[in-house]
C-alpha cells in the first residue's frame, strides 16, 4: 500500500463567506457547516466556535477530536463505513489541514469529562492546546435513546471534519509524508536482517461510551485483527470513547497514531515494521482470555521478534495488557508496554491494578491522579455543568477566585497510552 | 433457556429483564465485597469487577456478573476481585462519589451490563437472544 | 542566618556505653556529641547542631510512648529546621529508633528528617518515605562518607532546593512517582526501549513491577482430629521476666518454652513486642498466641494434640535474613518432633 499525507500548513483560522485555504489561512463558512450537519434529522442545532493557542479559552466537555482532510487521489474520502461508502483505505493522496483540529463537545451524559485549556498551566498537559481548534457543539433532538444520541454526535463530528477538510482540495502542501509498505514477504526479503516488529493496539470495546470502530464495525464484535498501518493513518479507525479523557484515543490520534508513525520512521532502518494488530478490550474474563490468546497467536504467526503494546483506558484493561505481555514473553517475543498509571495524588501508591513479572519494559505516560491547577478562563466553550462535574470531585476543588484543581484524568490526551504526548514518570 | 449467572448489583435500574438479580444494599465497594465473598465460596467470576476508565470508578452504581458455584475457589478469580477492590480503594481515596450524575451512571452501568451479558452469551451453546 | 539542627543518636554513638546502656532513658545534651560533631563541622556556616539527644536503643523500642514524648518536647524547645538521626548503618534497633523519630517529626511535627542506613537495615522500609535515608555501608567504618553525603543533602533540604534523582544524590528512593515532561513522546521512548531489548542492550523500565516472594504452601492436613499442632508467634510473647532477653524489636533470637499442662498463657507470660500497645496482650497473652483456644479444640476433639513447646520471637524490625533463619530453625525442630501443622500468629 502507498499512502501520501500532504501537509498543508495552516497558520490561522477565521470565519468567512466561503470555506477555503489561502496563504496558510483557513476560512470556514459557519453556515455551510451548520447546514451540512443539520441534514441529519437527529441534529437539532449546531454551534461553531474557534479557539486558538494562547487564548484564555477553555473547551469542555470534549467528546472527540478529528483532523480535517480530503482525499485528492484515490478512493475513500471521509470515513468509509461510517460517513461514506465502504472502500478499502490505505492508498492514495490525502491533503491534510495541518495544525487544525475539529473538536466536538456536547455530552451524552452529565459526567463526561474532557477539558482542553488553550493557555497557561492547563495547556501544557494536552497536545490540543497547540492546534487551531474548530469547536463544534452538537445538540441532538430530544427523546433519542442513548445509543442514537452518541452515534449522532459521533457522526456529526466526523462529517464536520469532512466538510472543513474540503477546504484543502486545491491547496499547496508544504510537506509530503510518504507511507509505503508492501506485503510481509516482500518487506522481509528487502530487509532480511532487520528484527520484525508488530504493534498491538488495544481498543476500549465495552459498550456505550466505551467503543471503537473499524470501518464502522464496533470493536466489541471482533476477534483481534491484522490491519495495515496505512489504513489507520487513512481513517479506518475512529473513536467512540466518551469517557477516560486522559487516555482515550481520539479519532485525531488514530489518524496520527504516534506509535505507528514512530515505528514507520524506523522501518527499513532498524526494524521491519510488520503491521498492526487491533485488539478489543472486552468486559468478560472469558472474552479477555480469548482475546489475549488470539493476539499472542497472531504475533507468533507473523513470526515477530518484538511487539509494542499500547492500552486504552484504566482499570480492567490493565489485566489484558499484562496477559498479552506474559503470553508473548513466554513465547520468546520481546515486548514494550505503553500505559498510564494511577499512583495517587502524592505518587506514593502502587501504580498498576495488576502486576506480572514478565513486564520488564514499560513506558509510563503519566500518573492519571496527578493534580494540576487550572486558572479561571476568560471564555468557556461548552457547559458550565461539566465544569461543576470537573470541580466536584472533592471538597476544595473549586477555589473562590474561580481556579480549579483537577486530576490529569480529566485532561484530553494528557496520558495518552499510544504515547502521543510526552509525559513520563520518575521515581524519587 | 437456562441462566447460568447472577447480576450482583446496587443499581436500581437493573431488573429482572437482565436475569436473576442479587441486590446489594450499599455502594460500589459493597458490591465488590459481595462479589469477593461469592468468589471465595467458589463462584465463577464472569465479568471483570471494575470498568475501563477512571470515571466509572466514581459511579455510585456497579453491576457484576457472577456465575455458578464450583467445587473450589479459582486463583484467577480471587486475584482479579482482590486486585479490583485494591484499585477501587486507591483510585477513589481522595474523591467523592458522584451523586449529582447518579441517574446517568445508572443508565451507563446498565448499558455496560447488557454488553457484558451479550458478550457472555456469545460463548453459550444455547440459543442466543440479544438483550435489548 | 544559620539553620538549626537537632541530632539524635543511640547510647553507643552518644559515647555513654555499649549494650549495657541500651536501656538508658533519653537525655538532651546542649553540646554536639559523636557524629553530631562531625556533621556540624561539615555544615559550616550554613547550620548549627543545637542539641544532641542520646537514647538507649532498647529504651526507645520498649518505652515508645515516653521516648516519642521526649522527642516532641525536645523539638518544641529547640525549634530545629531539620532533625538528623543516626546514621544507623545495619543496626536494626537503632534503625527502628530512627524510624520512630522520622515518623513523629516528619508526619506530625512536619519538620524534615534526615538519616542513614545500610540497604538491609530492617527499619529501611518504614523510614524511606518519611525521612531522606542516605545509603551507607554496613558498619561505622563508613561514617565519614555517610556524614559527607548527609550534610550535602541537608544543605539542599534546608534551602528548600529540589533533590536530584536518588541514585545520583545517594539516598534511597522514597517511592514517590512524579509525573514530569520528557523531551520525547511516549511512543518514541517505547520504540527506543524495544530496539535496546532487541539488540540486547541495557534499558530502564519506567514502571518497575513489584516482585513478590512466593512460598509454596504445604499439603493440607488429612485428618485434623489426629494432628499434632504447634503454636508459634512473632508477637513477642515471652515468660515473665523475659529470661532469654529476646529483643523488643529487630530480634536476634527466638525462644522455646514448655507449655505442657497449661490451659492458657495468662499470668505467666507477657509481651515484649515494641510494635503495639501491650495492655491487652499483657492482660491475656492468648490474645496474641491463642493457647486457650487450641486447648479448647483439643478437648473438643477437633485437633489431636497441642505440641508441648511454644516458640516465640519478635517480628517488628526483624531483618528478612534473620526471619528466614528463625523460620528454618524452628521448622526443623517441629518437623523432627513429628508436628503436622503450626499456627503462626503475627501482629
Amino acid at each position: 500500500m502507498n499512502l501520501e499525507l500532504r501537509k498543508i500548513e495552516i497558520k490561522d483560522v477565521v470565519f468567512g463567506e466561503e470555506t477555503g485555504v489561502k496563504d496558510g489561512v483557513l476560512t470556514v463558512c459557519k453556515q455551510d457547516i451548520i447546514d451540512g450537519l443539520k441534514e441529519d434529522v437527529n441534529v437539532k442545532s449546531i454551534k461553531v466556535d474557534i479557539a486558538k493557542p494562547g487564548e484564555k479559552t477553555r473547551i469542555i466537555p470534549v467528546k472527540d477530536v478529528i483532523q480535517p482532510r480530503i482525499k485528492v487521489e484515490g478512493k475513500g474520502n471521509g470515513f468509509p463505513g461510517v460517513t461514506s461508502e465502504m472502500v478499502q483505505l490505505g492508498s492514495g493522496k490525502v491533503n491534510v489541514l495541518d495544525g487544525v483540529a475539529v473538536v466536538t463537545i456536547g455530552d451524552i451524559v452529565g459526567f463526561q469529562e474532557g477539558v482542553i485549556d488553550m493557555w497557561g498551566e492547563g495547556a501544557k498537559w494536552t497536545p490540543f492546546s497547540k492546534t487551531l481548534n474548530i469547536v463544534v457543539d452538537i445538540e441532538p433532538v430530544e427523546g433519542l435513546d442513548p445509543h442514537t444520541h452518541e452515534a449522532t454526535v459521533r457522526v456529526a463530528g466526523l462529517r464536520a471534519a469532512e466538510l472543513i477538510g474540503k477546504a484543502g482540495k486545491d491547496a499547496q502542501a508544504s510537506a509530503v509524508e510518504k507511507y509505503e509498505m508492501g506485503d510481509i514477504f516482500t518487506e522481509a526479503s528487502k530487509y532480511p536482517d532487520l528484527p520484525k516488529v508488530a504493534y498491538v493496539e488495544m481498543l476500549i470495546s465495552q459498550g456505550l461510551l466505551h467503543d471503537g470502530y473499524i470501518y464502522g464495525v464496533n470493536s466489541g464484535k471482533i476477534l483481534p485483527t491484522l490491519i495495515h498501518p496505512n489504513e489507520e493513518l487513512d481513517g479506518a479507525v475512529i473513536s467512540g470513547n466518551c469517557v477516560a479523557a486522559c487516555d482515550k484515543i481520539t479519532t485525531y490520534q488514530h489518524q496520527n497514531n504516534s506509535a505507528i508513525l514512530d515505528l514507520y520512521n524506523r522501518h527499513g532502518k532498524d526494524i521491519n515494521f510488520v503491521g498492526v494488530i487491533l485488539t478489543p478490550e472486552l468486559t468478560t474474563l472469558e472474552g479477555k482470555f480469548r482475546t489475549c490468546d488470539y493476539t499472542a497467536k497472531l504475533c507468533q504467526t507473523l513470526g515477530v521478534d518484538g511487539v509494542i503494546v499500547s492500552e486504552e483506558g484504566y482499570g480492567n484493561p490493565d489485566s489484558d495488557l499484562l496477559m498479552i505481555c506474559k503470553r508473548l514473553e513466554d513465547s520468546g517475543i520481546k515486548t514494550v508496554l505503553i500505559t498510564d498509571e494511577c499512583s495517587g495524588w502524592d505518587g506514593m501508591s502502587q501504580p498498576l491494578a495488576d502486576t506480572t513479572p514478565e513486564a520488564v519494559a514499560v513506558v509510563s505516560t503519566g500518573n492519571v491522579s496527578h493534580v494540576v491547577e487550572l486558572e479561571p478562563a476568560d471564555r468557556v466553550i461548552g457547559s458550565a455543568e461539566a465544569i461543576a462535574t470537573l470541580a466536584g470531585g472533592w471538597e476544595g476543588c473549586l477555589q473562590e477566585d474561580g481556579s480549579m484543581v483537577c486530576e490529569l484524568n480529566a485532561v484530553i490526551g494528557a496520558t495518552s497510552e499510544i504515547g502521543y504526548h510526552n509525559l513520563t514518570v520518575e521515581l524519587y | 433457556m437456562g441462566q447460568d449467572f447472577v447480576v450482583v448489583t446496587n443499581n436500581p435500574m437493573v431488573g429482572e429483564s437482565q436475569g436473576e438479580v442479587m441486590v446489594v444494599d450499599g455502594g460500589f465497594e459493597d458490591v465488590l465485597l459481595k462479589v469477593r465473598d461469592l468468589v471465595y465460596e467458589g463462584h465463577q467470576l464472569i465479568s471483570h469487577p471494575i470498568g475501563a476508565s477512571m470515571r466509572m470508578l466514581f459511579s455510585p452504581y456497579r453491576s457484576v456478573l457472577v456465575g455458578s458455584k464450583g467445587s473450589e475457589t479459582m486463583e484467577v478469580y480471587a486475584l482479579t476481585i482482590e486486585g479490583s477492590i485494591d484499585t477501587f480503594r486507591r483510585s477513589t481515596a481522595n474523591r467523592d462519589v458522584d451523586h449529582v450524575n447518579a441517574d446517568d451512571y445508572a443508565r451507563i452501568d446498565l448499558e455496560l451490563l447488557k454488553g457484558a451479558i451479550n458478550e457472555h452469551r456469545v460463548i453459550q451453546r444455547e440459543k442466543i437472544q440479544e438483550v435489548q | 542566618m544559620s539553620y538549626k539542627v537537632l541530632y539524635y543518636v543511640n547510647q553507643f554513638f552518644g559515647q555513654v556505653g555499649g549494650e549495657d546502656k541500651a536501656g538508658m532513658a533519653p537525655v538532651m545534651k546542649d553540646e554536639k556529641v559523636g557524629p553530631a560533631m562531625g556533621f556540624d563541622q561539615l555544615m559550616g556556616e550554613e547550620a548549627e547542631v543545637v542539641g544532641t539527644i542520646i537514647c538507649g536503643d532498647n529504651y526507645f523500642n520498649e518505652n515508645n510512648e515516653e521516648a516519642i514524648k521526649f522527642i516532641v518536647d525536645a523539638v518544641s524547645e529547640k525549634k530545629p529546621d531539620l532533625v538528623v538521626a543516626g546514621p544507623a548503618f545495619n543496626a536494626g534497633r537503632y534503625g527502628m529508633a530512627c524510624a520512630g523519630v522520622a515518623k513523629v517529626v516528619a508526619d506530625e511535627l512536619e519538620i524534615p528528617v534526615l538519616t542513614g542506613m545500610y540497604k538491609e537495615n530492617p527499619a529501611l522500609d518504614e523510614s524511606r518515605a518519611k525521612a531522606i535515608v542516605v545509603e551507607t555501608t554496613d558498619s561505622a567504618a563508613g561514617m565519614k562518607n555517610a556524614l559527607a553525603t548527609m550534610s550535602g543533602l541537608a544543605k539542599k533540604i534546608l534551602k528548600g532546593e529540589k533533590l536530584g534523582y536518588p541514585e545520583d544524590e545517594g539516598y534511597f528512593a522514597q517511592g514517590r512517582r512524579l509525573t514530569v515532561f520528557s523531551d520525547k513522546r511516549g511512543s518514541e521512548r517505547a520504540v527506543e526501549m524495544l530496539l535496546a531489548r532487541l539488540k540486547g542492550e541495557d534499558f530502564k523500565s519506567e514502571l518497575p513491577m513489584p516482585v513478590f516472594d512466593r512460598v509454596a504452601p504445604a499439603a493440607a492436613v488429612k485428618d485434623l482430629s489426629k494432628a499434632k499442632i504447634a503454636l508459634v508467634t512473632s508477637g513477642g510473647i515471652v515468660p515473665n521476666g523475659n529470661p532469654d532477653r529476646i529483643q523488643s524489636a529487630s530480634a536476634q533470637k527466638w525462644g522455646k518454652y514448655n507449655i505442657a499442662g497449661k490451659d492458657s498463657l495468662e499470668g505467666e507470660f507477657y509481651t515484649i513486642h515494641g510494635g503495639y500497645d501491650p495492655v491487652y496482650a499483657n492482660e491475656l497473652p492468648d490474645r496474641v498466641a491463642p493457647l486457650d483456644m487450641m486447648r479448647k479444640f483439643q478437648k473438643e476433639g477437633l485437633i489431636g494434640e497441642v505440641y508441648e513447646y511454644f516458640y516465640t520471637t519478635t517480628g517488628t524490625g526483624t531483618s528478612v535474613g534473620n526471619s528466614i533463619k528463625f523460620g528454618v530453625e524452628i521448622g526443623k525442630e517441629l518437623k523432627e518432633a513429628g508436628v503436622d501443622a503450626a499456627i503462626l500468629t503475627s501482629t
